[in-house]
């Protein structure tokens, strides 16, 4: 379905030179430096799978959903995408795949989604009985019936990213680029989106590339991630095996019913878990442990059993520190 | 085709979602010819020709030169922003080329136009101000001809204007120099004839007169006989030109895109 080999972009950045000079010299001569900022990456995904796509910002996710979709040339290697070459065949390719961009809207902001849906209807050729289909469907799916008929830009965002998101499947796609889209979206508005992804994977067979900064997105959507990191991939393959051997810290924060002048850790988790201060709270208790060695449950049973406690937070894990994690592990 | 023909017809949805907006254009065009005029009545106040042209006739070239002054723009303003903010990467992945889409969005405008402006001007034109009638049937013919070809010069050079803002970030003191070139060389302000016999030849050597000046001109008759045809076949090679130039910078555009990321 999509396939890359050795696959870079450089970007060339002018550097300018400062002052009037630098810039009545920058009309002349030009100086480039060159960004590496996907560099001979290779992976396959078949059809129907769906694959995280993370790495800290900057990393390389963007360049490389735009040289899928076509948007891009690469500077070197290949890209095959439905047996077409994207950059080559831009529109052909177009017709086959779907997107959404997190905070760029695709839809018409001035007109109501359902005309925005129309339109795509003629620019996609999509035959009537299909469309009104797909559109019940989907509208059903997003609960986005009360939204049809209102202009765009009346919409809250977490209304208006759903209706985008009928607008990148409502073509029946083969494959879908979601470049972060939940990012400013609240709880409801994810988890509505996130079962609406599962669907169209589970019954279209729509292979689906996503990146976000989400964990839970991941967790709940993808069994495989790419972990890419200053444009080179670190990591490729199953999101659990990335979990147990790299994402080791777990921290629990207890916030404690009473000010102690010092919260000692109890004896039976000594040696166990890692106390972390935490700066002006005398009632706060940090611990941070590896899931091997102790349960999450075992730890919370230890310090009920010592301290009266008000409140428990885990702290959620983060893309970022598995990143960081293999990255200092030289994965 | 048909996916253009639907753009085209968003475009009109859209211009006319708004009755407020919509009418306010068709009142601010009826003020323009009012104020129009009132000026040609206060030059004319003391005479009755100026170089051979009577108030009738000065009256009758103002008025269709302000209608399809309307029309000259293009895409070119919607290009820039689109470049601007980063859009145009995004249109790529459409199974449409972005050019001829806002070429069809423009022209959705522009029949919006018809009916919001052209009309109640032509309406109060007749009536109030009394333009007279096409020189002939022929000319009436070939006006709408040489018309049509003006409004796609001016098309095209709207949107090389446009393109441009993917090598300069700042258009607008382009758009304004493009702007007041138009008004002045096109002859929306006063007939080309007018100039300084000078300032008539440099305009043969410019695309802007094509657009206004030919088509009114071949109405009121001052284009006549055996020079109206070398005139529009001028205005054809004008249109060639401009869109040759719009299409290589539309493709050196896509270049840029495609390989250093908009
Ligand atoms: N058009 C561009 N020109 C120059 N550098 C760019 C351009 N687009 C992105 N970059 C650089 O390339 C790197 C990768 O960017 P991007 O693919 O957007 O990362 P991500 O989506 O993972 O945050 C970054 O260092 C970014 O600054
Ligand atoms: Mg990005």
């Amino acid at each position: 379905m999509i396939e890359v080999r050795g696959l870079s972009k450089h970007y060339r950045i002018a550097k300018r030179k400062q002052g009037l000079l630098g810039a009545i010299q920058g009309l002349f001569i030009r100086k480039y430096t060159s960004k590496k900022a996907v560099d001979d990456i290779s992976f396959t995904i078949a059809s129907g799978e769906v694959v995280g796509y993370i790495g800290s910002n900057g990393a390389g996710k963007s360049t490389t959903i735009k040289m899928l979709s076509g948007i891009l040339t690469p500077t070197s290697g290949d890209v095959l995408v439905n047996g077409i070459v994207p950059y080559r065949e831009r529109q052909k390719n177009a017709k086959k795949i779907g997107a959404v961009f997190g905070q760029r809207t695709q839809l018409m902001w001035d007109l109501a989604p359902r005309e925005s849906y129309d339109l795509l209807k003629h620019i996609y050729q999509i035959p009537e009985a299909i469309y009104q289909k797909n559109l019940h469907e989907m509208t059903e799916k997003l609960q986005l019936h009360s939204l049809l008929d209102i202009p765009v830009r009346q919409l809250s965002l977490g209304q208006k990213m759903r209706c985008e998101f009928v607008a990148a499947f409502l073509h029946d796609p083969a494959v879908v680029y979601l470049d972060e889209p939940t990012i400013g979206l609240d709880v409801a508005a994810k988890s509505r989106i996130r079962s609406f992804i599962k669907q169209m994977n589970e019954e279209k067979g729509t292979t689906i590339i996503l990146t976000t900064h989400d964990m839970q997105d991941i967790e709940e959507l993808c069994r495989r991630i790419i972990i890419i990191d200053n444009g080179q991939i670190l990591y490729d393959g199953d999101l659990h095996a990335v979990k147990n051997s790299f994402l080791h810290e777990h921290v629990i924060s207890f916030e404690l019913d009473e000010e102690k002048e010092e919260i000692l850790i109890p004896g039976e988790l000594e040696g166990l878990v890692t106390y972390i201060p935490e700066e002006g709270n005398s009632n706060k208790l940090t611990l941070s442990f590896h899931p091997e060695t102790i349960s999450a449950a075992q730890v919370i049973a230890a310090v009920l059993h010592h301290y009266r406690v008000r409140d428990v937070s885990i702290a959620e894990p983060k893309i970022e520190s598995i990143v960081q994690e293999i990255y200092e592990r030289g994965a | 085709m048909q996916k253009y023909w639907k753009l085209l017809l968003s475009q009109v949805k859209l211009d006319t979602a708004y009755s407020l907006r919509f009418w306010a254009g068709s009142i601010t065009s009826v003020i323009r010819l009012v104020m129009l005029y009132a000026f040609w009545q206060a030059v004319y106040e003391n005479r009755t020709t100026i170089v051979d042209i009577s108030l009738e006739q000065m009256l009758t070239y103002s008025v269709l030169a302000v209608l399809l002054s309307s029309y000259i723009a293009g895409a070119g303003t919607q290009l820039a922003a689109g470049v601007l903010n980063g859009d145009v990467a995004i249109e790529l992945m459409r199974p449409y080329d972005y050019i001829n889409k806002l070429i069809s969005l423009d022209l959705g405008s522009k029949l919006t136009s018809i009916i919001r402006e052209t009309l109640p001007m032509l309406v109060v034109a007749l009536l109030f101000i009394g333009i007279h009638a096409p020189h002939s049937w022929e000319h009436a013919l070939l006006f709408l001809f040489s018309t049509l070809t003006g409004i796609l010069i001016g098309a095209q050079i709207d949107l090389v204007v446009g393109l441009l803002s993917f090598w300069t970030i700042n258009i607008s003191g382009l758009r304004i120099l493009r702007a007041s070139f138009l008004l002045f060389f096109s002859g929306t302000l006063v007939p080309i004839t007018l100039f300084p016999q000078w300032l008539q030849i440099v305009c043969t050597y410019m695309p802007f007169p094509s657009m206004v000046f030919v088509p009114v001109s071949i109405y009121t008759g001052q284009i006549q006989g055996a020079d109206i045809y070398p005139a529009i076949g001028l205005q054809l090679f004008w249109l060639l030109v401009c869109w040759m130039v719009s299409r290589l910078f539309w493709l050196l555009a896509k270049r840029r895109i495609t390989i250093f990321g908009g």
